[in-house]
């Protein structure tokens, strides 16, 4: 929102990212952050393998219950306890935070196109569409995310689409002010403008130029989206409004947690919300990891 | 930028061009929020009209499988259902404009009434959340810029770090599990005791852990932000020429340090506005708290539009004016920054 | 540039925190003891107070009376009995059940100093059928055509068809004529400022609390508990927790949460009886749900003790009619499908429907599947499904779950079966049987009702002869065979009865009374549905 005449280092280029970034790390030296980014990816690539395997290898068949083993606290042959229906805690927790991770990759995806298109479009047109296409972004910024979710969610109740919809379409907008960013700043480059002078058309320059240098910044802003996706699912299922609940995800586990705990189940919402902060932390951890190798090559 | 008038000096044209500036920022933001607000709304209704799901399920409740279809449909027309989404759009606006906001299907009250009832305890929480958030962000932001990467500099980041990992529901689950459950020091919900008078006393004592629930969930955005921007401006040249001038610490860090770093915060504070209200959902929801927030849920649980609208129209308004006067903050802050709008 | 002090603000948090802190800390005023108010807390929003829209439509309201009154005979494990309240005798009925006639009640007053006339008591239920005000309570009143007011003090009800059990229609609260404006029900300002003839006025209504105070000059005698406040708290997890805590005296909680306070000291529990029935109806498009012999092995498969154990807490009756025993001489003890899951796989070897080499059933490269459908917002269907489908793939049988809104649940109620409730009005049978087990009649009818369609001509016959019939010889009779009927064909599978759980503290009340219950339950019900009659001797 703001230009600096005196070009400002705190509001111009890849550090304007940092105040739209949805997690931020405690600022650290280069060197620093890549030994972040390598234990966080470590760390996702355990929880990864964790979601993809252990599902596999019990089954995924969340219908077999056994009430009369209702809540068991955690114990070797129940690792994390067991639910109110009998199941397998660290099962269901596997698949529930796989179908969370899909939800919140495929809602990063999209976004990161949109998100792409929009912005790159917005800078190579520059001008009067530029700025309308920007006031349409801060427009779009200005209503809160959750509650244009919970709109969205509410009235297409219990649909993974309504659920992704509602996630990329409010997320998009801080992907394409990157993008745009980083389009503007090769705008005046002399490869550009000798593509101009070859008589490349705008949507040519687009494609060839613009669009692959954006996608390392894109790519950055994406995996920043990831967290906050993450959350943004579990908080709608915490509200009732997310996926069915019968389905686990980590915010239908954690909605679940609710009545365990006050049943002494404290086992039912620890684990959940642990999975939760690690994701979410390792996640931004391999962000910035990329952040600073972008900023570097750049 | 006009031509500066040869007659003043260099600073007052600076005021006068500054004040020029705020003017015009003004007008264009509330140029801008017009279409905006407008925006929103149809957003609402246009959703609501493609939604599958039908207003009269949430008014029945469990008698919704009792009715028969005539009888559906004789309500439908009893309660204007039956009226096209752009219809029901223009009625509502037409209305809205001369102060009538209709009346919400899920309180059984005018909108403006719930509207009236439930705000002041949202403002109440999300208020005074927020403020102890900023005052213990900068509290701790000093602290830890006298000495960065300091033992407290780090445990505040890593303390920070982990807190931002943890959802507002689960931040507020916590709290009422450890000091309304387990500990039973703290009303674990509503506004006062039940059926005590609603005094001063009781409201405070109910509202500490919501509020403490708001303010720990905003709380390490501003302190890691702030961490962020102090960092940058020590390796400034101004703060480093300060310090070989031999100037203390804290003098370097009150005169110099903390007012460079400023203006970003009120920018980030200004961004983080639709967060405080995503948070108030969660916070109100889980210590059943009667605010406007609570009720956004039932609204949309219900699909009762006029509240619905109103609620997501003044949200929008109440962002719009946030980032506003931060940006404007920023402006009277920042000398160096002109305003893009 | 302004200039930040490090002390100041320093000063400004403190005190602050302390601010807080002192304020959590501030001593609470113990208020229990002689003449303490009542403080329940019950999760549905608090107004709503127009009995046109549906508030206390089975006599359960603090605030109004209706015409007769539930008489309880042993608590709630049998059919309560119907006795006059603002009328002064039974309703007298013509010969063919068309014409309903009440004398009521000479000299009781409104809260507001009207006097109860039968004006008002037609303009109540005329506000019911009238379409202007879509009433929720419409679909139960579906046989009413007119109500009159007679020069006498009597008021007439004329129905569109016989229907022997409309005394049980007249339970619904009375409002004064003047109060009952045409226009939406949802929109009168008897929602928030209600005026009745009951033992209880509103005194203040908050969104998160309102109190009710005792009506000294109830024509029945004032209540002994003066105060009662009731407070809204949606989430179950928090009504439990403040219950724990000391903050409320009573409140309804679900079956597992109930189960935390068996025999808890201090505290005593009731599991209320109901007649609300949860089972499932089945799909007519699905080639397997609805083959006949399929859906008697699927009776026979469903471990209905383990549900009620299990999923409800032992709270509740196993249901294989829609019929609970609480209907006395009318309830056939033997209709039920015993727990027997091998002769379960023996009826489907029989029909065809045979296992693969995964354990799971097809006929003709059909597969024995089909989704269950349930509304998501309710915890215990969702369990009751789970531990459905789970019975299920112990036979062979595929069940899928759906959680989600009655709206697609309706649109694709030909392919999927749904958990279903009833009970909703459980003091006459056949508002218990007939919209349930007569076959549908296309394009009337509620979409719910029946919506697999199953039945036949034969109970049919005895559904509407029952309905009619003046004589309760036969109407027991009739109801007995339809049960008989059913168990050799069922068209659902019907699960559990299930109770209603409320726990309050002990205070020392005496004369606590309970009802048998609809499918409606919040702090009307339960120990407070007796609240007027408590005494402390």
């Amino acid at each position: 929102m703001f230009s600096s005449r005196t070009s400002s280092p705190a509001t111009s280029g890849p550090a304007a990212a940092s105040v739209l970034r949805q997690v931020v790390l405690p600022e650290r030296s280069r060197a620093g952050k890549r030994a972040g980014a390598l234990i966080g990816a470590a760390v996702l690539a355990v929880i990864v393998a964790y979601a993809v395997f252990v599902p596999l290898i019990a089954g995924t068949d969340q219908k077999l219950t056994d009430f009369s083993s209702a809540r068991l606290p955690p114990s070797s042959g129940h690792l994390f306890g067991t639910d109110h229906a009998g199941r397998d805690l660290f099962v269901r927790l596997a698949s529930g935070l796989r179908i969370s991770l899909l939800i919140a990759a495929l809602c990063a995806v999209l976004a990161m196109v949109l998100g792409m298109l929009v912005g790159a479009a917005s800078a190579t047109l520059g001008g009067r569409a530029d700025r309308s296409i920007m006031r349409c972004i801060d427009a779009v910024n200005a209503v809160p995310h959750l509650l244009l979710g919970v709109v969205i969610v509410a009235m297409f109740r219990g649909s993974v689409t309504a659920i992704v919809a509602s996630i990329a379409l409010t997320h998009w907008t801080q992907v394409a002010r990157i993008v745009r960013a980083e389009v503007l700043s090769l705008r005046g480059l002399e490869y550009v403008e000798a593509s101009y002078l070859l008589g490349r058309t705008r949507t040519q320059v687009l494609r060839r130029h613009f669009l692959p240098a954006a996608l390392g910044q894109g790519t950055v802003a994406t995996v920043m989206l990831l967290p906050h996706a993450i959350w943004h699912e579990s908080t709608l299922s915490f509200l009732g409004l997310g996926l069915s609940p019968d389905r686990a995800s980590l915010g239908t586990l954690l909605q679940e947690a609710q009545t365990e705990v006050m049943l002494g189940g404290w086992w039912a919402l620890a684990f959940p919300a642990l999975l939760l902060v690690c994701t979410t932390l390792a996640i931004a951890a391999c962000g910035n990891g990329l952040v600073s190798t972008t900023a570097g090559r750049s | 930028m006009p031509a500066q008038a040869p007659l003043l000096s260099g600073r007052q044209a600076g005021r006068r061009h500054r004040r020029a500036d705020l003017r015009t920022i003004i007008f264009r933001r509330c140029v801008l929020a017009v279409p905006v607000v407008l925006g929103v709304s149809l957003l609402v209704f246009l959703l609501a009209g493609i939604s599958p799901f039908n207003p009269l399920t949430a008014y029945l409740g469990d008698r919704y499988v009792q009715a028969s279809v005539e009888q559906r449909q004789q309500l439908a027309e009893a309660l204007n259902l039956e009226t096209s989404w752009f219809s029901a759009w223009l009625q509502w606006i037409g209305s809205a404009l001369t102060g009538d906001l209709g009346y919400s299907r899920v309180f059984r009250q005018p909108v403006t009434a719930v509207l009236s009832e439930r705000m002041p305890w949202t403002l109440l929480v999300a208020g005074t959340g927020l403020f102890l958030a900023v005052v213990s962000s900068l509290l701790m932001a000093v602290r830890c810029a006298y000495r960065p990467g300091g033992f407290l500099d780090r445990a505040v980041g890593a303390g920070a770090t982990v807190l931002q990992g943890l959802p507002p529901f689960v931040i507020s689950l916590g709290l009422l599990g450890v000091f309304a459950v387990a500990a039973g020091w703290l009303p674990g919900g509503g506004l006062a005791d039940p059926g005590a008078e609603l005094s001063a006393g009781q409201v405070a004592r109910h509202m500490v852990l919501p509020v403490l629930a708001t303010a720990l969930s905003q709380l390490p955005w501003l302190v890691l932000s702030l961490r962020t921007s102090t960092a940058g401006i020590q390796a400034s040249d101004a703060v480093r020429g300060a310090r070989l001038r031999g100037l203390s610490e804290r003098t370097v860090v009150r005169k110099h340090v903390l007012p460079a770093a400023l203006a970003p915060f009120i920018a980030v504070l200004g961004s983080r506005l639709p967060e405080v209200i995503v948070g108030a959902v969660l916070i109100e929801t889980v210590f059943s708290w009667p605010g406007l927030a609570a009720a956004v849920v039932s609204s949309a649980q219900a699909l009762d539009f006029a509240l619905l609208a109103a609620l997501t129209v003044l949200t929008t308004i109440t962002v719009l004016a946030a980032s506003l006067l931060a940006d404007l903050l920023y402006m009277l802050l920042d000398p160096r920054v002109t305003a893009d709008v | 540039m302004p200039e930040i002090r490090g002390r100041d603000l320093s000063r400004l948090a403190a005190a602050a925190l302390l601010l807080t802190v002192a304020a959590g800390c501030v001593a609470d005023p113990e208020n229990t003891g002689e003449g303490a108010p009542l403080v329940l807390a019950d999760a549905n929003e608090l107004g709503r107070f127009n009995p046109v829209g549906g508030h206390g439509d089975s006599g359960q309201s603090q605030i109004y009376d209706g015409l007769l009154r539930l008489a309880p005979r042993d608590g709630s494990s049998s059919l309560p009995d119907l006795i006059p309240w603002l009328a002064t005798e039974m309703p007298r009925r013509n010969t063919e059940g068309t014409e309903w006639t009440v004398r009521v009640r000479d000299g009781v007053e409104f809260t507001d100093g009207t006097v109860l006339d039968a004006e008002d008591v037609a303009a109540t239920y005329k506000a019911v059928i009238d379409p202007a005000s879509a009433s929720e309570l419409a679909p139960s009143y579906d046989m009413l055509q007119d109500v009159t007011a007679g020069p006498d003090g009597t008021v007439t009800f004329t129905l569109k068809y016989p229907y022997s059990g409309f005394a049980s229609r007249l339970l619904l609260g009375i409002a004064p004529s003047e109060r009952l404006m045409p226009g939406l029900a949802a929109e009168s300002s008897l929602n928030t400022d209600p005026v009745g003839t009951g033992p209880y006025t509103l005194a203040s209504l908050r969104p998160d609390e309102l109190v009710l105070t005792a009506n000294e000059d109830y024509w029945n005698g004032a209540p002994e508990v003066k105060t009662v406040t009731i407070i809204h708290v949606p989430d179950d997890n928090s009504r439990a927790q403040r219950l724990q805590t000391g903050e409320i005296d009573g409140t309804v909680l679900p079956p597992s949460l109930a189960a935390a306070y068996e025999d808890k000291p201090g505290y005593s529990q009731e599991a209320v009886e109901t007649a609300d029935w949860r089972g499932l109806s089945l799909p007519a498009g699905n080639a397997f749900a609805s083959d006949p012999q399929a859906v008697l092995a699927m009776n026979l498969a469903v471990d209905r003790e383990a549900m009620v154990d299990h999923v409800l807490a032992g709270r509740g009756v196993p249901a294989h009619t829609p019929v609970a025993a609480v209907y006395g001489d009318a309830f056939d003890p033997d209709a039920v499908f015993p727990f027997d899951p091998e002769g379960a796989k023996t009826l489907l070897d029989e029909a065809g429907w045979v296992a693969g080499e995964d354990g799971k059933r097809t006929r003709d490269g059909v597969p024995a599947a089909f989704d269950l459908a349930y509304n998501a917002s309710d915890t215990l269907r969702r369990d009751l499904s789970l531990a459905f489908a789970s019975d299920m793939s112990g036979i062979g049988v595929d069940v899928t779950l759906l959680g989600t809104d009655w709206n697609v649940i309706e649109e694709r109620r030909r392919d999927v079966g749904i958990l279903l409730g009833g009970g909703d009005k459980p003091y006459d049978l056949d508002s218990q049987l007939f919209e349930t087990l007569h076959t549908a009649v296309p394009g009337t009818g509620s979409p719910f009702a029946n919506p697999g369609n199953t039945g036949s001509a034969e109970i049919d016959a005895h559904l509407e002869a029952a309905r009619t019939s003046t004589d309760p010889a036969e109407r027991t009779a009739r109801y007995l065979a339809v049960q008989d009927l059913y168990v050799q064909q069922p068209g659902y599978v019907m699960l559990a009865f299930i109770n209603h759980n409320y726990i309050q503290r002990e205070m020392g009340w005496q004369n606590i009374r309970t009802v048998l219950e609809p499918h409606a339950h919040d702090v009307g019900w339960g120990f407070w549905w007796s609240l007027r009659d408590w005494t402390r001797e």
